[in-house]
């Protein structure tokens, strides 16, 4: 596989704070890349870098292979889209409006509007204007317009930060499909259950550093206690470790007598397992 | 040169919904043309009388307007956004200027209108308004850029319209003054003097008080891009 972005020892200090530092990763193309921490942890500091808004201090960043300081270019800008926590929508033009100054930046056909409004559920508000939208409506423009010209990278800055329950299913169904479709996705989220859903890698940013990465899954099993809860009929909860003989025996006596009624893995969440690296929770 | 007329024409229209939808902004093109109606009652008939609503109009609609597009595209992020798109530097800074160089051509010419005045040759002073209006338009990017909100914009512009559009009149005090001699180079005191040569077919002297506003011009646009290039990124 290809990186799409290779990012080597990099560092950003501003006035002597650290906001980066000596960080490493590369996110292969295809890949739903997330990026976890508190606020104030690097998250957006790290996108500008990669976007060409900020310059780095220290060590070498890429996306496709180009070095991030040349992706200013016009013909670069064309093949990644960004959705930040400013929406940058004009607030006196509509929805519609806004959406066609991009889809013509972009050199797009009409019909893209319609198809960024229906990918997030807002094909009824097109005529309404910025100013009348709700936070969670704004958020959705803003995303519509990352992802009207189809980007192979798409970088989403806490993408449904402002949404509801049924937006963020949304968003996350065409998160998913348009990654089916090819688009390399980089996020960045304080929302573990986020992460859970999209992300097949994530890494935890503390405090500049990059304090674990993996999937979800080698995370939790690395964090792991190596032990399993069984619920027995009667409502009784034990805790055993697993793979010890003595689980073994305990197991197959209460599968024999018909008293097991759930058995889980004791795998700790992502936000346990940032809680135990860096002593803090995400938000 | 990475140039798109479909670009700067998306910003173009995009710009004038905006700017028709912004009455603070949008009454200021009534001003210069207030003062044209009252000269004109007041029975105006002096060059420096004629020029005055037309370099307030410079300073008063293209400065101020310019700046005031660009500096609230700065406030509500939106020129970040533009930036972030694959428009170019050119074409942001020309699509974002259309708008203004139409409505000072063509409030000037109402202006001229309103006033009466003819020139001594249009084509002249045609062209020496086109390059003064690319000036001042540069000059509001200036001031765009600096500021970071449309309210700061438009306190940061005063002095600029004080110096620009009364400047030439204070060329009458230079006399008992030296040091007023000074601005005889700004652009505005030179739009005046051109007509003033040309009235008096001095070719040469029309082609330095030419070339005195393009020297003006060129360098506010260089300090324009080079400005511009520093806000695409954060420090």
């Amino acid at each position: 596989m290809t990186a799409e972005i290779n990012v080597q020892h990099i560092g950003k200090s501003f006035k002597g704070f650290t906001a980066l530092d000596d960080v490493s990763f590369s996110v292969q193309k295809g890949e739903i890349f997330g990026f976890l921490g508190p606020s104030g942890s690097g998250k957006t500091t790290l996108i500008k870098i990669l976007t060409a808004q900020l310059d780095h201090n220290k060590g070498k960043a890429s996306v496709f292979g180009i070095p991030v300081h040349e992706m200013k270019r016009a013909d670069h800008k064309s093949r990644f889209g960004l959705l930040t926590d400013n929406s940058g929508l004009y607030k006196r033009l509509s929805v519609e409006e806004n959406l066609s100054l991009y889809k013509d930046l972009y050199k797009l056909p009409d019909h893209a509007i319609d198809e960024a409004l229906a990918f997030v559920n807002l094909r009824d508000a097109r005529k309404k204007k910025v100013s009348k939208l709700s936070k969670g409506m704004i958020q959705r423009v803003t995303l519509a317009r990352a992802l009207m010209h189809k980007p192979e990278l798409l970088f989403l800055d806490e993408p449904t930060s402002a949404l509801d329950p049924g937006n963020t299913h949304h968003i996350y169904k065409g998160l998913r499909k348009l990654n089916e479709m090819g688009t390399t996705i980089f996020l960045t989220t304080h929302d573990m259950a986020e992460a859970e859903t999209l992300c097949n890698r994530v890494a935890f940013l503390h405090e500049g550093k990059i304090k674990a990465i993996g999937t979800p899954s080698e995370l939790r099993l690395r964090h792991s206690d190596q032990s399993m809860v069984v619920e027995l009929t009667s409502g009784e909860q034990h805790t055993l470790p697993l793979n010890e003989l003595t689980t073994a025996g305990k197991l197959e006596e209460w599968m024999r007598n018909q008293l097991i009624q759930r058995i889980w893995s004791n795998e700790p969440t992502l936000g346990d397992i940032f809680m135990e690296i860096t002593g803090r929770d995400l938000r | 040169m990475n140039v798109s007329v479909k670009r700067m024409r998306a910003i173009f229209i995009k710009d004038y919904k905006e700017f028709s939808r912004n009455y603070a902004i949008s009454t200021m093109v009534l001003m210069p043309l207030f003062l044209a109606f009252f000269y004109q009652s007041a029975g105006a008939s002096t060059l420096d009388i004629y020029f005055l609503p037309i370099n307030m109009t410079f300073a008063a609609v293209t400065t101020f307007i310019q700046a005031c597009l660009i500096a609230e595209e700065k406030e509500n992020n939106t020129l970040r956004s533009l930036m972030m798109s694959p428009a170019s530097m050119t074409d942001i800074l020309i699509g974002k200027s259309a708008l203004v160089f139409s409505i000072t051509l063509a409030v000037v010419a109402l202006t001229m209108i309103i006033l009466g005045f003819t020139p001594a040759n249009l084509l002249i002073l045609i062209s020496a308004l086109m390059i003064s209006t690319v000036f001042y338009i540069g000059l509001g990017i200036i001031c765009g850029l600096f500021t970071k909100t449309v309210m700061e914009a438009s306190v940061a512009i005063l002095p600029v319209m004080v110096i620009f559009s009364l400047g030439p009149l204070g060329r009458g005090l230079a006399e008992t003054y030296p040091v007023l001699e000074v601005l005889k180079w700004l652009p505005s005191a030179q739009l005046i003097m051109l007509e003033e040569y040309s009235a008096a077919g001095q070719t040469s002297d029309v082609g330095i008080a030419l070339a005195v506003i393009t020297v003006w011009t060129i360098i506010t646009l260089a300090v324009a891009s080079i400005l511009f290039k520093k806000r695409m990124k954060d420090e």
